[in-house]
């Protein structure tokens, strides 16, 4: 498999709103890509396009060599399950639960056995430098909880890892300690990196931007 | 990490519903189980009484009335039975005994019971169960008095002391025969039936009190004694009749036989206790199914307030249904954690409702025996408790569908998006 993510002549289109329609796709293995655009341009959607938790109307995607596209909704939660790793602006983690186990929820769906779960979870965190692993996540630092997001999207040894505006609600510097952050863990597990964010100066960390709004067709929506 | 333990952190998130929730089923359940072991325990409570007797004869309008009177000293009975007519059902057949009893009077609404030495010595309360005295003896002379259980407890008296009966029963302020005291020789151990309310007292001296008041009547001046008696004075209003049996057996063939014999006679009413009483709780049974019904009404209650239990928390579940989805779990798993929280509320619950039920029926029983001698032994049926715990899990289950259409909705993209 050469290719994390592969779409051709997706389209998309929303009642009411913008359409999108992607002639071509493609991210190598390994590949980090930002996805830039700004605010409502539909780099969202994109990105959930990708993770199957939106069904495009025509077209085709492959993830990990799998054509996500064509599959039932249970076979495209499978999918992501085992291969896409996600990343949110607010972590979306679970307050009523620990570090660890925000982490090992990741797992419940992977195939992994139970047994490796909670294990897999605290290395995880320890190497990205979470010790507090049995803590709560309320009462982690705002740092620490991004820790704790980053490991749980790799923690499936995911192909590709889709991050929307990881640092949107981060200071400068901040953001680019938490962009080092998913980076690095993306390199060291092997996946390949779709970032969403509006920030234009991200643009020279990654090996290449794509402009969401060269997707977006009005006449598509209507 | 597993589904259980999903769930299991979300009720830990919500305790306060969670143990409100659970706290509901478990008073619905206890209540029903209440119900259906004193349902069961009250019908056993209706066979105390009537003991060892195989029949009943009185002067009543029908054999249920006999029994009520009888037995359950519902009313004093209208008519009463001459002693003639006693000795002649005592000889018409080879009785293994024949207990005559007087019914009418009473002590602050008391019944009083005036019968024969025999009633202590062979007639038991409850079958198997003999009399028993707490304290003194049983009534050996004329004006002699024992009390029952519950009739000492009510009115206080201890032994020694002297009481007036009231002619007729249950009122304070019928005729008094001040003329007779009588003097409390014994109280009665608590046998759990209606004797518990009685007072004993001989037949020679209820009598005399009737044969005193016939004599003021009749313009003779003086202290009536048993040589004033009349054949008219002696009078009964039923015969306890127990048949000859083989030992170790109640039963015994001629039973029918000689109820139906005794029927023949139009100037008397026949009665076999046990069969009026399993009329009685034909009839009672009845009350006893609306009860059953409130109880299930109670119970179906307590699943709708799981259902708004849950279906209050949905909106602050659909970010982490949300996450849930996003991490790759199905749409029915999700669903399934939903229906599996509320099984387990509804189990939680049950349980503790049967423990509930089994410490106040424990507690009721002892109170009930305490305080008026009744007594009432809880007794929870495995079968039905198995059924309404089955019950209060599917109710749970039933309750979570509405939730659980909920997060099976719950659009995923929409619910991850950073709050405004």
């Amino acid at each position: 498999m050469t290719h994390a993510l592969r779409m051709q002549d997706l389209r998309f289109r929303r009642p009411h709103g913008f359409g999108l329609h992607v002639p071509s796709l493609e991210i190598a293995a390994g590949e980090m890509v930002l996805l830039a655009g700004g605010s409502g341009a539909g780099k969202s959607t994109l990105l959930w396009l990708v993770a199957g938790l939106l069904r495009a109307d025509g077209g085709t995607i492959e993830v990990a060599g799998q054509r996500i596209d064509a599959m039932r909704e249970s076979d495209r939660d499978r999918v992501r399950a085992r291969h896409i790793g996600l990343v949110f602006q607010t972590h979306q983690l679970l307050p009523d639960f620990t570090a660890e186990q925000n982490v090992a929820l990741a797992l419940m769906a992977s195939g992994e056995p139970e047994r490796t779960h909670l294990s897999r979870a605290r290395d995880l965190l320890r190497a990205l430098g979470v010790e507090r692993t049995g803590a709560h996540v309320t009462d982690l630092s705002v740092g620490q909880q991004q820790r704790v997001a980053v490991a749980r999207a790799i923690a499936c040894r995911p192909v590709l890892v889709l991050a929307d505006e990881p640092t949107a609600s981060l200071d400068a510097e901040s953001g680019a300690v938490a962009m080092d952050l998913i980076q690095r863990a993306c390199r060291e597990a092997g996946a390949a990196l779709l970032c969403a964010s509006h920030d234009a100066g991200m643009q020279g960390r990654f090996q290449r931007v794509v402009d969401v709004r060269t997707f977006v067709r009005e006449e598509v929506a209507r | 990490m597993n589904d259980l333990a999903v769930v299991l952190a979300s009720l830990r998130a919500r305790r306060l519903s969670t143990a409100i929730t659970a706290g509901s089923v478990a008073i619905a359940v206890a209540l029903l189980l209440t119900m259906l072991s004193l349902r069961k325990s009250g019908f056993e409570a209706f066979q105390r009484g009537s003991g060892n007797t195989h029949l009943l004869v009185s002067a009543d309008s029908s054999p249920l009335v006999a029994v009520l009177n009888g037995v359950f000293y519902a009313n004093p009975p209208a008519n009463p039975i001459s002693w003639e007519k006693y000795n002649e059902i005592r000889a018409s057949f080879p009785y293994e005994w024949a207990i005559p009893t007087q019914h009418g009077d009473s002590f602050r609404g008391f019944p009083v019971c005036a019968t024969a030495p025999e009633f202590f010595s062979k007639f038991q309360p409850v079958r198997g169960e003999p009399w028993k005295l707490a304290e003194g003896r049983y009534p050996e002379k004329s004006f002699e008095i024992c009390m029952g259980s519950a009739a000492a407890a009510g009115t206080g008296l201890r032994l020694g002391q002297q009481v007036r009966l009231t002619h007729g029963a249950g009122s304070d302020h019928g005729h008094e025969h001040t003329e007779y005291p009588y003097t409390v020789v014994g109280i009665l151990e608590p046998t759990g039936s209606a004797h518990d309310r009685a007072v004993f007292t001989d037949l020679d001296s209820t009598w005399i009190l009737h044969a005193h008041d016939r004599r003021e009547h009749e313009g003779i001046e003086g202290m009536t004694t048993a040589a004033d008696l009349t054949d008219a004075d002696r009078k009964i209003t039923g015969i306890l009749l127990r048949l000859p049996t083989r030992p170790g057996s109640d039963a015994s063939a001629a039973i029918q036989q000689q109820f139906d014999a005794l029927r023949r006679d139009t100037a008397i009413t026949v009665a076999q206790p046990a069969q009026q009483i399993d009329r009685l709780r034909g009839i009672v049974g009845n009350i006893d199914g609306i009860f059953i019904a409130l109880g299930v009404a109670v119970l179906v209650s307590s699943g709708v307030s799981i259902l708004l239990a849950l279906y209050n928390s949905m909106a602050e579940r659909r970010r982490q249904i949300a996450v849930l989805r996003a991490i790759g779990l199905s749409r029915g798993r999700v669903q399934g954690m939903i229906v599996t929280e509320a099984c387990l509320i509804g189990l939680v619950g049950a349980i503790t409702g049967v423990a509930l039920s089994i410490v106040g029926g424990a507690l009721a029983a002892a109170a009930l025996k305490a305080r008026i001698g009744l007594v009432v032994q809880p007794d929870i049926d495995p079968r039905a408790t198995l059924i309404v715990l089955a019950g209060a899990v599917l109710l749970a289950g039933l309750a979570s569908v509405l939730p659980a259409i909920l997060a099976y909705r719950t659009p995923v993209a929409d619910n991850l998006r950073p709050a405004a």
